[in-house]
């Protein structure tokens, strides 16, 4: 091999020891404040190159979960009849969907906490420690998520916003949840498939396949459809959520939420 | 949980994956290169060994990227090389005619099969009705381009331009080349043969010079256009929910998206053709610089300009019968050079516009030739160039004529500039980043080759260095995502 191919073969193999090595270095490494993205290769290599060995048999612990954490497929709780304090959170799609569902709240006697954060994304709310703050100042025993929408065209999705979705069903921990996913105008580039991976069995409403009447955005649904969107959620909920509770037919269209919270879109 | 080596998801890296085509900004390719350079530099002086090494190579990429299809490749080249030899040895004008139009007709039906059934499918369904189901096709990577590099060696030596190539295997080389499988550049065989059979070794400047122009084509397309393409994807997908000001921008965007991407993968193929010994041209010569759309389409894309133009335009008649012939020509190339690019009328739009700007052009010449130039004159002319070519990249963009529709009426019905300062605010660093490329687009040509140079001869440590910045620029803006909407109102 002559010197310059020598050259240019060592350039190109010291380059890729340096992100051999980097991809082993944690996710969100900062210097001097800026966030430094570190390769996925031994992740890619842990993914597509190994194969996972289960140590044990795959047996349910006390609480129905399997060692992974998560519920088999088909389990569900029985359904709560109780009374609930309902946090719904998410992005502007609960301007349509949030109405419709303080009109079932109201005739079943639970009480709704909305927070609208415009413009979010499972990064604003990973990101942040927003959740667990509300969580701690309102205590609810129910939470419903409406994102996603925001992030329809996000690139490599699956790798970016993993760690951030994770954070929040971290946040949410043993509290009974619904995902709404987003209402696609296009096709995504894999959040419904992110959150179809990460979220629990029945606590994951995919909304991508649904018929929507768009307003002039062309993105979010009208209000009518919207309130048929929330309808059909939780009609979903009666025969599928892992975490059914009752929600009661309602008599008028939409009602409004004990509490509505507004923040302005992440810069 | 342990994890161990499963040697069947190891081998299944290196099979055909529909979803996951090995192109030049894929890691995989570039861990594969790592070992082929070596073998490639042992064997560089021993002919027929490095051929057969390269071709090797070059199938399993095209396997990699289209499956069992890379076996059309391998039956293409032989038939062209066998009806190229059969053309040369006949004395009877009728027998090589034919054998020209099997050839031809062969490699287009192919062609036309695979990329055309499902667009004159759904025309006909419209036309006469019926049940029509699309067929699930996978489109062979790089098909468009062999098909016409193939064609261009056949009806050259047809002509008598070229001799034939003596040994298959030589045109088996040229043909699956890989780095010129992929978008081109459409390299010609009278250009490319005598290279292959000089087979001189890879100087250090064409070696250097070649990771230059790789490491400016990942720049260009996994920096800039990948990132730039989120937002002009958002506004495009949705134009209605973006006002006249967030549409031009994404327009503006979608030109330069377009230009960093053909050019940004035309720079990585000419610069691994350039570590391997072979000067595969240049492809495009900063088009957005061009004050007329004759003189654009010199610069853009210029060796399938250059196909157009002798297989097309000059067999049509070119302009050699008359006026109003020359100009009937014309269209007919731009609307083929059209639907070339994609099977769909918009893409048939794009080309016919471009083919009433040319034959405007041409009809204005004498006019516009007595026009002093003046800075003044030069830059009117770079912007009506510059805002037809932007304004014909929105059919080129758009999924359908309604969204074509929607953008630019958008642009001139709904236009503000009170939402400058709020997209410069929210979306800076694309912003940013649209003004970088802009004006890198600027950068005199001479400071370009004095960079290339300096390149050359720097350290191999600011190389590395050079190199170590560039990959983690891809990591940063791989993973950085623009913001969606502004605030929309509900």
């Amino acid at each position: 091999m002559n010197k310059p191919y020598w050259g240019l073969w060592s350039l190109l193999f010291v380059a890729l020891v340096f992100f051999a090595v980097m991809s082993l270095l944690p996710d969100d490494m900062r210097i001097g404040g800026q966030e430094i993205k570190t390769p996925s290769l031994a992740q890619d290599i842990k993914e597509h190159v190994t194969d996972s060995v289960p140590q044990k048999a795959d047996t349910l612990d006390a609480d129905g979960r399997l060692p992974n954490g998560r519920h088999p497929k088909g389990w569900r709780a029985p359904v709560d009849t109780t009374a609930k304090t309902i946090l719904f959170i998410g992005d502007s799609m609960l301007e349509g969907l949030a109405p419709r569902l303080a009109a079932y709240c109201d005739k079943s006697g639970h009480k709704l906490i909305e927070v609208i954060w415009y413009s979010s994304s499972t990064l604003c709310w990973g990101k942040t420690a927003r959740l667990t703050e509300l969580i701690r100042t309102y205590h609810p025993n129910y939470i419903m998520v409406c994102l996603g929408a925001n992030e329809l065209y996000v690139p490599d999705i699956k790798r970016v916003r993993r760690p951030h979705l994770k954070k929040m069903l971290a946040e949410i921990g043993d509290i009974p949840y619904l995902w709404i996913g987003p209402p696609n105008w296009v096709e995504d580039t894999g959040i419904n498939d992110l959150l179809a991976q990460e979220v629990d069995e029945g606590c994951f409403y995919l909304s991508a396949n649904d018929h929507f009447d768009r307003s002039r955005d062309g993105a979010h649904p009208t209000r009518a459809s919207a309130q048929k969107w929330m309808d059909r959620v939780i009609k979903w909920m009666g025969s599928n959520a892992a975490y059914p509770i009752k929600l009661n037919p309602p008599t008028q269209v939409t009602s409004r939420a004990s509490r509505i919270v507004i923040y302005q879109p992440p810069v | 949980m342990l994890n161990v080596i499963d040697i069947t998801q190891l081998l299944s890296q290196f099979t055909f994956n529909r979803d996951e085509p090995m192109l030049f900004t894929s890691g995989l390719f570039w861990v594969l290169f790592l070992v082929f350079l070596p073998i490639y530099a042992c064997l560089k002086s021993r002919r027929v060994k490095m051929m057969v090494f390269v071709i090797a190579f070059s199938l399993f990429f095209f396997y990699k990227s289209s499956g069992w299809f890379f076996l059309l490749l391998v039956a293409t080249s032989f038939i062209d090389w066998w009806v190229a030899q059969f053309i040369e040895s006949s004395k009877n004008r009728t027998e090589r005619r034919v054998a020209l139009t099997v050839s031809l007709v062969l490699s287009l039906s192919v062609l036309l099969f695979f990329k055309y059934s499902n667009f004159v499918m759904s025309n006909l369904e419209a036309l006469i009705g019926g049940n029509f189901q699309p067929l699930d096709l996978i489109l062979p990577v790089g098909i468009s381009f062999y098909t016409f590099r193939t064609i261009s060696y056949v009806v050259d030596v047809y002509k008598g331009k070229i001799q034939p190539v003596d040994d298959y295997i030589d045109y088996l080389f040229f043909l699956s080349y890989f780095p010129c499988l992929v978008a081109g550049p459409i390299v010609r065989a009278c250009d490319f043969m005598p290279q292959l059979r000089e087979n001189k070794p890879a100087t250090r400047e064409m070696i250097y010079g070649g990771l230059w122009l790789v490491m400016l084509g990942v720049l260009k397309k996994a920096v800039f256009a990948d990132y730039i393409a989120q937002y002009n994807n958002i506004a495009f997908g949705n134009p209605t929910g973006y006002t006249g000001f967030e549409l031009l921008m994404a327009v503006l965007g979608y030109t330069m998206q377009i230009y960093c991407d053909f050019s940004g993968y035309s720079d990585m193929a000419i610069g691994l053709g350039s570590i391997m010994g072979f000067n595969l041209g240049i492809n495009f010569n900063y088009p957005y610089r061009s004050l007329n759309v004759s003189e654009f389409w010199r610069r853009w894309h210029i060796t399938l300009s250059q196909w157009l133009r002798d297989y097309v335009y000059i067999p049509l008649g070119g302009n050699r019968k008359g006026k109003l012939r020359q100009h009937f020509n014309l269209m007919v190339t731009m609307l083929l050079g059209g639907l070339w690019h994609g099977a769909a009328w918009t893409f048939v739009v794009w080309g016919a516009g471009h083919g009433i700007a040319l034959c405007v052009h041409k009809l204005c010449k004498p006019w516009l030739d007595r026009i002093e130039s003046t800075p003044f004159t030069r830059f009117v002319s770079w912007l009506i160039t510059f805002s037809l070519v932007a304004l014909l990249w929105v059919f080129f963009r758009a999924s359908t004529f309604q969204t074509a529709g929607q953008v630019i009426s958008g642009i001139f019905t709904d236009f503000e500039w009170a939402y400058l300062p709020v997209f410069l605010e929210r979306r800076s660093t694309w912003c940013i980043m649209l003004a970088l490329i802009y004006g890198l687009h600027f950068v005199p040509v001479r400071l370009w080759d004095k960079m290339r140079d300096w390149f050359i001869n720097t350290h191999w440590m600011v190389k590395l260095l050079m190199f170590i910045v560039l990959v983690q620029l891809v990591l940063q803006f791989a993973s950085a995502t623009v913001q969606p909407f502004l605030y929309s109102q509900f």
